[in-house]
């Protein structure tokens, strides 16, 4: 490599490590990337550091209040509703991950192909997205719960499917205003291949822009995956989501009013911190569009 | 503004026509059948001949483009077809339902708003620090918060503590109009705030754009109080900006009271669709979500459209296009 390719190398990279000092020098976001770590840590560790065995059932202690010994009470069973909340979030966080990824590697090629393809096929592809975001996520999702049914794969499934559209939009945005660019010209003009432009050079810098809206998708994945779950239509029984004890917790809400409490505060404060921490992601790697 | 108007109107329908393929598709291509829970769930013990029976009758056995010709041909119509579990047309299931839910969805919009409009004036008036922080955590809380947190939130306070109002069920207005207001206050509130929280975020970023333009300066030069400045001058022309925002959730309401009126159990629109998906009443739900997009669709038509009134330079640059 010569020399002037290194120094833009090491620039380049000097600016990628800004970023993420920047990113933590916010207060607001570094908090909110160590509630994410408390919240991800505390459920991947869920069975070497919660408190009970998940389905430790003790009928001396149904429906208690939160105290020092079950921090968040227990349930119908006497089971504690720390552990449940953990184990819970293990479904939640998994479904939003897996889901955020497909929505982000469909969304990405979606918007990339609509993008490249100026005619009817990108025209197509994009009144498509149109059509699917002209409908409020939670009455699509309906849609797609009755068509897929409701299960922990379909609903990967059916979130991926959710949130691609609008992942895809912006992905088309951001990668036709890479195609202004001087280096996209650049590339061209030397004869790189397609397959190197795009992997090797497009796609790298419009990954900043996805990768703060990865962080929001899977806010609104944990938001619409617990909103099915309160319905009944989400993640079934004996499986155990976040979203399933708000519901067991609210069916159960006249004998203990504590108990969907904490499962629905966890939601808010895992929508919350991942909001946050999307919005100033954005702000340090993409501030023009912030 | 002819031509602009035109346009719109083109690709506002055109983008209904693609939603209802959509939906249409996205219920029939993908197998599971609902002549199966029709019949009682199990499709072991059933004769086919039965099963056949009532494909022919919901009109399951003719060709997908037919059926979809056949839908389409009816809504357009006024017919909007029968449901496929009870028997009754849907306009009659739609009638019953959609007070409780245009009630909910009014007030939640009217409080969603009480909150946002005067909160993002006073703090542009009152610029404190403090409050402007509040506003910000609230937003941001009230943008995390699902709707149903809230509600279970506000029916342990004010139903199960404090006993002042009712948590559950539905009052016709038309029967007992106080009686019905107060049964439909804490699901509204709920509702209003999730409402309320993504328009005074917009507001106060539009509000912060509006600040620096020079005729604020004009204004404030010419000695006008700061109430009157905000009021006057920040408010109109930062009201603009939130209009799309506005549309677009005045366009989702029927998606948020999904979940609201399970949580107060009012039987409204949002409980008959989430009804029609555990029984696979395909009938019903197409043509509710059909109805849904449309009322979406036309709300952000009806919003681009108020752009041209409210600021008449896009009529003219608009109508060069």
């Amino acid at each position: 490599m010569s020399a002037a390719g290194a120094t833009i190398e090491l620039a380049l990279d000097r600016r990628r490590r800004n970023a993420f000092i920047r990113l933590v020098r916010r207060p607001p976001a570094a908090l909110a990337a160590g509630v994410v770590l408390v919240l991800v840590v505390g459920a991947a560790a869920a069975p070497l550091v919660a408190p009970y065995k998940p389905n430790a059932i003790n009928f001396t202690h149904l429906f208690a209040p939160p105290s020092a010994t079950h921090l968040f009470g227990t349930d119908e069973l006497g089971r504690d509703l720390l552990t449940r909340v953990m184990y819970g979030g293990r479904t939640s966080l998994e479904i939003a991950a897996a889901a955020t990824l497909i929505s982000m590697i469909a969304g990405t090629l979606w918007g990339f192909v609509a993008a490249f393809r100026k005619g009817w096929v990108g025209e197509t592809l994009m009144r498509i997205a149109d059509a699917a975001m002209g409908m409020p996520v939670i009455l699509l999702g309906l849609v797609l719960v009755a068509a897929f049914g409701a299960s922990t794969t379909s609903l990967i499934v059916i979130l991926g499917c959710l949130f691609a559209p609008a992942t895809a939009r912006l992905a088309r945005s951001s990668l036709l205003s890479e195609l202004q660019s001087d280096y996209y010209l650049a590339a061209v003009s030397v004869g790189a291949s397609a397959r190197r432009i795009v992997l090797g050079e497009l796609l790298p810098n419009t990954l900043p822009v996805l990768l703060a809206r990865a962080t929001l998708v899977a806010a609104d994945a944990i938001f619409v995956e617990a909103s099915l779950s309160f319905v009944g239509l989400g993640v079934q029984p004996p499986g155990t989501s976040w979203g399933t004890l708000l519901q067991a917790g609210y069916t159960n809400l006249y004998r203990s009013y504590w108990y969907p409490i904490f499962p629905g505060l966890v939601i808010l404060v895992a929508v919350l911190a991942l909001n946050i921490l999307g919005d100033n992601l954005q702000r340090v790697l993409d501030p023009a569009r912030a | 503004m002819l031509r602009y108007l035109v346009k719109r109107l083109v690709t506002s329908v055109f983008l209904l026509v693609l939603s209802s393929i959509l939906i249409f598709l996205l219920l029939r291509v993908i197998p599971g059948d609902p002549t199966i829970t029709k019949l009682g769930g199990s499709i072991k013990n059933v004769n086919p001949r039965a099963i056949e029976a009532i494909r022919h009758q919901l009109g399951l056995d003719r060709s997908l483009p037919s059926q979809y010709v056949h839908w389409v041909g009816g809504v357009l119509h006024g017919n909007f077809g029968r449901s496929y579990f009870s028997q009754f047309p849907v306009t009659t299931l739609v009638s019953e339902r959609i007070g409780a839910t245009l009630e909910l969805t009014i007030l939640a919009m009217l409080i969603g708003l009480l909150i946002s409009v005067p909160g993002a004036a006073i703090g542009a008036i009152w610029r404190n620090r403090w409050f402007d922080a509040f506003l910000s955590g609230f937003t941001a809380i009230g943008v995390a918060t699902p709707a149903f947190v809230t509600g279970i939130i506000l029916i342990v306070i004010f139903g199960l503590k404090l006993k002042l109002l009712p948590t559950q069920g539905y009052v016709s207005f038309a029967n007992h109009p106080f009686v019905s207001l107060k049964t439909a206050l804490l699901p509204a509130i709920t509702l209003g705030i999730a409402v309320a929280a993504p328009i005074l975020r917009i507001l106060r970023a539009s509000i912060t754009d509006v600040e620096t333009a020079p005729f604020i300066r004009t204004a404030e030069g010419k000695g006008l109080f700061r109430r009157q400045v905000v009021v006057r001058h920040v408010l109109p022309n930062a009201a603009i900006p939130a209009l799309t925002t506005v549309g677009v959730i005045v366009g989702s309401l029927l998606g948020g009271a999904v979940v609201v009126e399970y949580v107060f159990a009012r039987p409204g629109l949002g409980t008959l669709m989430v009804d029609s998906v555990f029984q696979r009443d395909y009938g019903v739900l197409q043509t509710l979500v059909l109805l849904a997009a449309a009322a979406f669709i036309f709300t952000s038509l009806v919003v681009d459209l108020l752009y041209g009134v409210v600021d008449p330079r896009l009529r003219t640059v608009r109508g060069d296009e």
